[in-house]
């Protein structure tokens, strides 16, 4: 048999590299996400957020000292798209107890609608949106939340347990894991606010993720017989290569539709797309470059054991 | 081949006439008996604006007041029934009831409990001279529902006041209650009339006036003042207000001493719907707090249900009294000023409990219903379970309107970019997979309008998405016969092993991406969960067009137009 071509582009060739890359960022998100934790937004964290719209530009720093003449000088304040909205967090007083505190809470909703009616009354504030979540509610969302979650891992270790024999589903979780957590890690990194939003979106990123390396490794063993005389590294990249242009036009439409919501749709569809765009490059990326060098690895180590 | 092309052209046009007949509520205005699918799809609070509510009920703190309620009813047992004990009081904690008698007593005691509270209560502890006793597991969970369905009924009450359109007043979870009111902005008001504890009065309903005559006298005042019950409507008052007022008005045209209150009549779903006046006596001195206790009981005789109810000794001897001095007359149960029942007074009332039945002529499962409800109320006033607001969201109706209609325009500009990108890069073929996008968002919309499901911001997201991951299963099948075409294939050959090669790829997929959908929806949230319905529902959809829907118009093109071969 004449030297057979497996493809254009050597992904092998680097696996190793990539294999230190993938290692490095999970363990930096790890470092992180531990040091630096998660900035949660009001649906997990209690709290407050106020959505305030006015007739014209208001400075932030006036409607932060505002915030500070009501009482509530830690209270975050941002602009949200123009200079004339602005997003309001108060969290929640630490040691009190839950009734307590949302009474707390209750109570400078209250101060708040009624100061932004008083203090800018020319600028006629338009109270867009509030959010209240008290400590229960915040503890039974972040519990449904990690539920969610681990019920989602479940489903889909026990869809690949079917799916795959040994050597291939230790790579395609592993992979799954690399993603979330790489995901996980830039949310703490920039300081992007974690909600439900980022949990659905991780979730379907899970769910979506795994298909990119369901679909090369289903070429893996597809070519294992045809090319019996190549090793598994060729056939490796010998798959990767012939499924190259579907892994990215997938990925790549979707991407696209995520990325138009992210600019377009505003609000809580735009945190969704951000966590879905970060995710599906990362996604695309890891089945590529981590899904399959783990077979490999696995299949090699097996031998070794064997022999 | 042909038998079944047939046979998928008639389930293409069937498919699509039924999207059609689904989507059609969401266009045109239907008349009423409109045969076919009535509901347009529904849009969640994040849309349409308004307040979501969540209030914890107090369930504890009732269950302690109970504990010490059945201490105080078991102290009177044994006073009637003889048995000397030395005391029956509620443990310092409040969980347990703590029995001291003399050692001679003891097995009476036991008897007493086991025959009468058999299904309530069970010793913990034993000793000669001594008592344990704590509400069995069963009970408790019981009681718990109970609590929260009396907090919903209260709440239910007060929200009709307020005149809301579609509220939703359900039980989340063990003992909270959710209330959302669309189209309130500020629900400071709202707020304010659900935190109030909940009023129970006992009134007699006078004879003085004929019913006709008082409805006169309220038609007339409404007329003569501009007011008429309905909150946000013109001239219209919330009903705490608007029974002030007319009592106000009334006033010298109704006998002294009487006032006039309404009671929602039976097939009405709010009070402004359907109103039944009824003229009361003052006060009677007698009130929730004086209740003990409310239940669903049966007739020995008929097995029918009917609702007992017991008073503690004031309340009893005051009952007795009234009753004595009104047999005859309707006695009127009236929770935060509206009349929830008005039943008969039939004889003096002297006993331990008392019954309230319930007509005749209807069948079981009504009278069973009505009965529940008197009970629910009634124990409403008895025991009522304090709230504490947990959250709260707001949506005001500007935000809403703005966010679905950039929603409208990054669907509209995601589904153009991506049918551009297809068209650019499959030439025919991509055409082809657009016409099934565009098919897919009509079947999604169908569907979701069929499910009755509520669209929200993240559902908005959900479709979106869809589309993107829709073309996936096409890009699939698409590479698959361009790679079967470079091994050599025909078109019509590459066209089949495409199709069937990739099934189980694009299988695969949509799987798992519907289980991470099912999570969602089951975990999620209000907003999330209708993210969770329009993915799961859309990788249904998008299953049918792309796979079934593409493959029709590769045939129709090769067998009714002679296409040989199609760019892609």
């Amino acid at each position: 048999m004449a030297v057979q071509d497996f493809g254009r582009i050597d992904f092998m060739k680097v696996s190793k590299l990539n294999a230190i890359l993938s290692l490095v960022l999970t363990v930096l998100s790890f470092t992180v996400i531990y040091t630096k934790g998660f900035d949660y937004g009001v649906d997990f964290a209690g709290g407050i957020e106020v959505q305030v719209q006015f007739a014209s530009p208001v400075s932030a720093s006036q409607v932060r000292d505002f915030t500070t003449s009501i009482g509530y000088p830690d209270a975050s304040v941002q602009a949200f798209g123009e200079d004339n909205e602005y997003l309001i967090r108060v969290g929640m007083e630490k040691g009190k107890d839950a009734e307590e505190a949302n009474r707390l809470l209750n109570e400078t909703v209250g101060k708040m609608r009624a100061g932004f009616k008083e203090n800018f009354k020319d600028l006629q504030p338009n109270i867009r949106r509030v959010d209240t979540v008290g400590p229960q509610v915040g503890k039974e969302l972040r519990n449904n939340g990690l539920l969610a979650g681990f019920y989602a891992l479940l489903m889909i270790l026990i869809y690949i347990g079917l799916r795959f024999d040994y050597e291939f589903a230790p790579g395609a979780v592993f992979c799954l894991f690399h993603d979330c957590v790489i995901v996980l890690g830039i949310y703490a990194l920039c300081g992007l606010e974690v909600n439900t939003q980022t949990l659905a979106a991780i979730l379907t990123l899970i769910g979506y993720s795994i298909n990119d390396t369901i679909i090369i490794y289903d070429r893996v063993r597809e070519n294992m017989p045809i090319y019996r005389s190549q090793n598994l590294w060729w056939v490796a990249n010998r798959s990767i290569n012939d499924t190259l242009s579907r892994t990215i036009l997938t990925s790549g439409t979707t991407f696209i539709t995520v990325f138009v919501m992210y600019f377009l749709a505003g609000g809580v569809i735009a945190d969704f797309a951000l966590t879905m765009m970060i995710g599906i490059v990362l996604g695309t990326y890891s089945s590529i470059y981590v899904a399959v060098p783990l077979v490999v690895l696995f299949e090699n180590f097996h031998k070794k054991k064997v022999a | 081949m042909i038998e079944s092309f047939r046979v998928r052209t008639v389930i293409v046009v069937l498919s699509v006439v039924f999207g059609a007949l689904y989507l059609l509520p969401n266009f045109v205005d239907l008349p009423k008996g409109w045969w076919f699918h009535n509901q347009p799809i529904h849009y969640g609070l994040d849309i349409q604006g308004g307040a979501h509510l969540v209030y914890g009920v107090d369930v504890k703190s009732v269950i302690e007041e109970k504990v010490g309620r059945t201490a105080r009813s078991l102290q009177g047992e044994f006073q009637e029934k003889n048995i000397p004990v030395d005391s029956v009081k509620a443990s310092d904690d409040q969980k347990n009831i703590v029995l001291h008698f003399p050692a001679s007593s003891k097995s009476k005691v036991e008897t007493q409990i086991s025959d009468y509270h058999g299904t309530q209560l069970q010793a913990v502890e034993e000793t000669d001279t001594s008592m344990t006793l704590q509400f069995l597991n069963s009970y408790l969970d019981d009681l718990q529902e109970q609590i929260v369905r009396q907090a919903i009924e209260v709440i239910r009450n007060r929200v009709d006041e307020f005149g809301v359109s579609e509220p939703v007043i359900a039980a989340q979870g063990n003992s909270q209650v959710l209330v959302q009111l669309p189209g309130v902005s500020d629900p400071a008001e709202a707020k304010a009339l659900i935190d109030k504890t909940a009023h129970l009065d006992f009134r007699i309903v006078s004879t003085e006036m004929a019913p006709a005559d008082v409805q006169k006298l309220i038609d007339q005042a409404e007329k003569d003042g501009n007011y008429k019950l309905g909150k946000g409507e013109e001239n219209g008052l919330p009903y705490g207000d608007y029974i002030k007022r007319l009592n106000k008005d009334l006033k010298g045209k109704i006998p002294d001493d009487t006032t006039v209150a309404f009671e929602k009549a039976p097939n009405a779903l709010t009070l402004e719907a359907g109103k039944i006046p009824h003229l009361l006596t003052k006060d009677t001195d007698l009130t929730g707090d004086q209740l003990e206790d409310a239940y669903v009981g049966y007739e020995p005789d008929t097995g029918k249900p009917m609702v007992i109810f017991a008073f503690d000794p004031e309340g009893r001897r005051r009952f007795s009294q009234i009753t004595g001095a009104n047999v005859n007359r309707q006695m009127a149960i009236v929770l935060d000023e509206v009349v929830q029942s008005a039943p008969n007074i039939n004889s003096k009332i002297d006993s331990a409990t008392a019954q309230i039945t319930l007509g005749s002529g209807r069948n079981h499962d009504e009278v069973m219903k009505e009965a529940q409800f008197i009970a629910t109320t009634l124990r409403a006033g008895a025991l009522p379970a304090a709230l504490t607001q947990q959250e709260e969201r707001n949506v005001g109706p500007t935000l809403g309107a703005d966010s679905i209609q950039k929603g409208k325009v990054a669907g509209l500009v995601g589904l153009i970019a991506v049918a551009a990108f297809m068209i650019f890069w499959y030439r025919i073929s991509g055409v082809v997979a657009t016409g099934a996008l565009l098919l897919n968002v009509f079947f999604l919309l169908a569907a979701l309008s069929a499910l009755g499901a509520t669209l929200t911001l993240p559902g908005i997201a959900g479709i979106v998405l869809t589309m993107g991951m829709a073309v996936d299963a096409n890009v699939i099948i698409y590479e698959r016969i361009k790679e079967e075409m470079r091994k050599g294939s025909s078109w019509t050959g590459a066209l089949k092993d495409g199709y069937s090669n990739a099934f189980s790829a694009i299988l695969d997929s949509n799987v798992t991406t519907a289980m991470s959908g099912v999570v969602l929806f089951y975990f999620g949230t209000g907003p999330v969960r209708g993210f969770g319905v329009t993915l799961v529902a859309g990788i249904v959809t998008s299953m049918f067009t792309a796979l079934f829907v593409t493959r029709y118009i590769y045939d129709f093109m090769i067998l009714k137009m002679n296409t040989k071969s199609v760019s892609i």
